[in-house]
């Protein structure tokens, strides 16, 4: 069995790697709802369908990308030691952890993004007056 | 057991404990600022807090354990002690660096405000 080091590996790396991505995307759409009603106005079905949709875009990317770097590759005479196992992985998770942590902030932007812009249609088309709470206070 | 699988296992902990006790303040003292900035709109305020808070702990993590891959051989105790001085120190500089840069960053959103008002 030589190459049950890197075997070990894969079976430490998958499970921390897919636990990592669906927890991540979980908290990033529990959150995103809030800007998704903020983004539609209201418009609760929509909101949560177009959450919906881009959660399942978000898994299939990095647990895309999760497995396309799944690939240890090794070449030397002599077995594999624990040391270079444990350094071999923490190149991968950290990395992945790293990507993953640049999605998510790229997402964040996206809402904000999209919050902006529908605040301004907002005020373009409708005219709605705005509330200031300093003014009520000093009344 | 070699050093080096040693090391890491008390790199680790360490590095993890820090980064968490400082998100967590980072989250709870930030909100203030967040509040502020969003005229205490409490709704927007929390899911970008949480969010913020995700990604910081995953990028930074990522970063502390990405560098047990260049991590140099160990080959005595009192290298144990030098190394993993010197990589916490890089590490925890890093986040005053990043901390103080974040700091600036919102004093001037607030002063931005302050003049559009």
């Amino acid at each position: 069995m030589e190459n049950s080091k890197i075997i070990i590996g894969y079976l430490i790396y998958l499970p921390i790697v897919i636990i990592l991505t669906i927890y991540v995307s979980k908290m990033l759409f529990k959150n995103g709802k809030y800007f998704m009603r903020d983004i539609f106005k209201g418009q609760e079905d929509i909101a949560l369908a177009t959450n919906k949709l881009f959660e399942i875009g978000f898994y299939l990317i990095n647990i895309g990308w999760a497995l396309l770097i799944l690939k240890i590759s090794y070449s030397s005479k002599n077995e594999m030691s624990t040391q270079t196992l444990i350094e071999l992985l923490s190149m991968k998770i950290g990395g992945f952890s790293i990507y993953l942590g640049v999605m998510l902030f790229l997402n964040l932007f996206f809402f904000f993004r999209g919050r902006r812009k529908s605040r301004q249609n907002i005020k373009t088309v409708s005219k709605t007056p705005i509330y200031d709470v300093r003014n009520e206070q000093l009344k | 057991m070699n050093y080096n699988i040693l090391t890491y296992c008390i790199y680790l902990p360490i590095i993890a404990v820090i980064m968490v006790k400082v998100g967590w303040l980072f989250y709870t003292n930030g909100e203030v600022f967040l509040l502020h900035l969003y005229k205490q709109d409490e709704t927007i305020v929390k899911p970008i807090n949480n969010l913020l808070l995700i990604g910081y702990y995953l990028t930074n993590l990522g970063y502390a354990i990405i560098t047990v891959a260049y991590w140099e051989h160990i080959q005595s105790i009192p290298e144990i002690l030098s190394t993993l001085s010197a990589h916490l120190g890089i590490i925890i500089i890093g986040l005053a660096i990043l901390h103080y840069n974040n700091v600036l960053c919102l004093n001037y959103l607030v002063k931005s405000k302050r003049i559009l008002q």
